[in-house]
């Protein structure tokens, strides 16, 4: 019995041997030193069961040094008198900044932009998104390639959308100013008021995200048996009264999950603000975002930046807090 | 007037051809059973008696008025849904409340109606749950309250009973026969149960296979069945099917079956036409056999009874009545006994059997038929 199993396993034992003894052929012919030892390495970190691990430590490293270490150390730097642009050692400064940005009237005149924007943008994608969910619920010719092309913008870049904004907004060239001077006779400078250019932000993005809001809808409405749209036919509903008692609820959650996750996305809204508008005119699109990147990296008030940012970050949590919290009622009530 | 007229109904769903042309009548006030097997096509009639389903071909005439094509909101008709359709939203009040708040009722009235259908259905303790929580019996009750709370002049109840335990059903089922006769409503009733059909039908639509086989009051297909099907349908226990053969002279004809022959039975003349030789079954209700006393009886050719010498094979107790399996030769039969004349027999006992003839049927064997 046992000798055909050790046979077995000499022979796997070769045949795993065979190709690593070829690259040692290699090795030596370049490196005549370190080659077995380079040969052990690897086989050292691949073994089985240390596959896992081996796999996933450069992604790992790269997220502690790129992300979890700036976070840290940005957020030790908010306690300290601190500029990136100078040589001066960081001095301890303890709440001065956290106290400074709290009560600085130029935040919350920024928070007020940014509260325009993202109000005028969520209701905005909220309606569209709606809207073009119901439209998608039902069956018409060519219902997949259009949803398909609806959900494109969803799925391209921040800056790409602000840089086709920009060139559509653009008052001698653009396409909209060029259409207003067809009809009214002079070009359109939307962007030289503070509402033409909060709306010119506002519709960029809900162009953008419009289509997220549909598509979780549009999963609500998918979700609805058919059955309850054929007892409430019998029981006389009349639409209005489908769609609120029977359809809406369906959808509720959905929507509820999509105003929150796109006030937090919205909320933090940067790219497309600053290269339609840069924050102007003056500072009246400013958002709080800009805002933040203008004090870091053109003021270089490093610390006060640092401690501003933290201070979104706390309200971004609790508004994903909130979010999680309503993710999970929802897989509960299904 | 009649209340409801489906005529040459058809719907395919793909290839499969579900109803193959249904006609029916159903007249004001009628209770009107729709009684077929799984598949027949019950559930789809009701459909598109409501006009949640379109049909390929026929009308549908409610009211007198052809409504084939219309809106289900302007028929004034409810539906019991087979899978209770009921709002899971919505608390089981708000669910027999739904039909009533669209049309405008006071808030009032509609408390005091639904509080009376709940009673009714002893649904009082569950009103301020959601469906889901309730149990397969009540959310049953619950989808019949919906339907009953507005009062409509047509209720059409697919299979409403087959979740209730057997108590509930029996009870349920006297409250649809007193809901019909005090509201005076049309009932379309679809049930694949041929007892919940005999008891609570006016009249009863045999559906088979997208068909109509016979239509008729409960009598008629107990005692007349067009053809072997209906015979096998209608009536429990199941009626006794002997294969036959046409025997005897032309102009008397005589009815041969391994345990014996028989002639005069209701169908003798027309039986005539059929030559000596032809293939038959002979159908007969088990209720129609009894034990032969030792005096009566006579072996078929005086006309009343036929005496057939058989064996208990097998006892099934039923608690007031027994069925008792006998064989006669080869051939099974049932035969229905109350209980206290039952005990007295026990398996492999020899028992002479009177049938009685004037209750007989006769198919021909190849069509199944009826010969009458
Ligand atoms: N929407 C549908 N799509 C495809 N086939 C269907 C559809 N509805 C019904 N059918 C088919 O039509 C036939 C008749 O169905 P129906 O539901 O009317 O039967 P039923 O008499 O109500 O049976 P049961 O007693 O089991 O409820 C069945 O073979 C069924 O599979
Ligand atoms: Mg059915």
């Amino acid at each position: 019995m046992n000798k055909p199993v050790t046979n077995v396993a000499s022979a796997s034992a070769d045949l795993s041997r065979t190709p690593a003894a070829s690259n040692n052929v290699t090795d030596n012919t370049i490196t005549p030193a370190g080659g077995k030892s380079m040969r052990d390495f690897w086989q050292w970190m691949f073994s089985p069961e240390r596959r896992g691990a081996m796999l996933v430590a450069p992604a790992l490293i790269m997220l502690f040094l790129m992300n979890i270490f700036p976070l840290m150390w940005s957020f030790g730097l908010s306690f300290f008198h601190y500029k990136a642009s100078s040589i001066r050692p960081p001095r301890f400064a303890g709440f001065y900044y956290y106290e400074k940005v709290l009560t600085d009237p130029v935040v919350w005149e920024r928070l007020q932009t940014t509260a325009q924007i993202v109000a005028l943008s969520v209701l905005l994608q909220m309606v569209i998104g709606f809207a073009m969910a119901l439209m998608f619920e039902k069956k018409f010719p060519f219902r997949r390639e259009l949803l398909m092309l609806v959900l494109t913008p969803m799925m391209l870049s921040f800056v790409a959308v602000g840089v086709f904004f920009k060139l559509f907004y653009e008052p001698t060239f653009g396409i909209l100013s060029q259409g207003y001077a067809y009809f009214f006779g002079e070009p359109l400078t939307l962007l030289a008021t503070k509402w033409g250019a909060i709306w010119a932000i506002v519709i960029a993005d809900a162009w953008m995200w419009s289509p997220f809001v549909m598509l979780l809808v549009l999963a609500g409405l998918v979700s609805v048996p058919d059955y309850l749209y054929e007892a409430a036919a019998v029981d006389r509903a009349s639409w209005w009264r489908r769609f609120k008692t029977v359809t809406f609820p369906y959808v509720r959650g959905l929507l509820l999950l999509a105003l929150l996750f796109r006030t937090i996305e919205t909320f933090k809204i940067f790219d497309v603000v600053y290269i339609i508008t840069a924050g102007g005119p003056g500072t009246s699109t400013e958002t709080i975002a800009v805002y933040v990147y203008k004090v870091a990296f053109q003021f270089f008030k490093t610390s006060q930046s640092s401690a501003l940012s933290y201070i979104l970050l706390f309200v971004v949590i609790v508004l994903t807090n909130l979010y999680l919290y309503f993710v999970n009622r929802r897989n509960e009530e299904i | 007037m009649s209340h409801l007229i489906i005529q040459d109904l058809h719907k395919s769903f793909g290839d499969l051809r579900a109803l193959q042309g249904v006609d029916m009548v159903v007249e004001k006030g009628e209770f009107f059973v729709l009684l077929g097997p799984s598949a027949a096509g019950k559930t789809t009639t009701l459909r598109m008696v409501c006009g949640i389903e379109r049909a390929d071909q026929g009308r549908v005439v409610f009211d007198g008025e052809d409504v084939t094509g219309a809106e289900v909101r302007g028929r004034d008709m409810a539906m019991v849904f087979q899978t209770f359709a009921l709002y899971p939203h919505m608390t089981i009040f708000d669910n027999l409340a739904y039909p009533l708040r669209q049309s405008g009722m006071a808030k009032a009235d509609v408390v005091q109606r639904v509080n009376e259908v709940a009673e009714m259905l002893r649904l009082g303790h569950t009103l301020a749950r959601k469906p889901g929580t309730a149990s397969g019996g009540e959310q049953q009750r619950v989808a019949i309250g919906r339907a009953l709370v507005r009062r409509p002049s047509l209720l059409l109840l697919d299979e409403p009973l087959t979740n209730l335990d057997a108590k509930l059903r029996f009870d349920t089922r006297a409250e649809f026969k007193r809901l019909h006769r005090e509201l005076g409503m049309t009932i379309v009733y679809a049930t694949p149960d041929e007892l919940e059909a005999l008891s609570m039908g006016q009249r009863i639509a045999l559906l088979r296979g997208g068909r109509i086989v016979q239509t008729g009051t409960p009598d008629e297909l107990y005692t007349k069945p067009q053809d072997t099907y209906v015979a096998g349908m209608v009536g429990s226990p199941k009626v006794n099917l002997i294969p036959a053969i046409r025997r005897g002279a032309d102009d008397a004809p005589l009815v041969e079956m391994p345990f014996g022959a028989v002639q005069n039975g209701p169908w003798a003349d027309a039986l005539k036409p059929f030559p000596v030789g032809s293939e038959l079954i002979f159908g007969f209700r088990p209720h129609d056999v009894a034990p032969a006393t030792d005096t009566g009886g006579d072996d078929g050719d005086g006309g009343g009874t036929m005496r057939i010498a058989a064996k208990v094979h097998l006892i099934e107790p039923l608690g007031d009545v027994v069925i008792l399996d006998l064989t006669a030769g080869e051939t099974q039969l049932k035969m229905v006994l109350p209980e206290e004349q039952a005990i007295r027999y026990s398996v492999g006992d020899d028992v002479p059997v009177n049938l009685r003839v004037e209750n007989s049927f006769l198919f021909a064997r190849e069509t199944g038929t009826a010969i009458c």
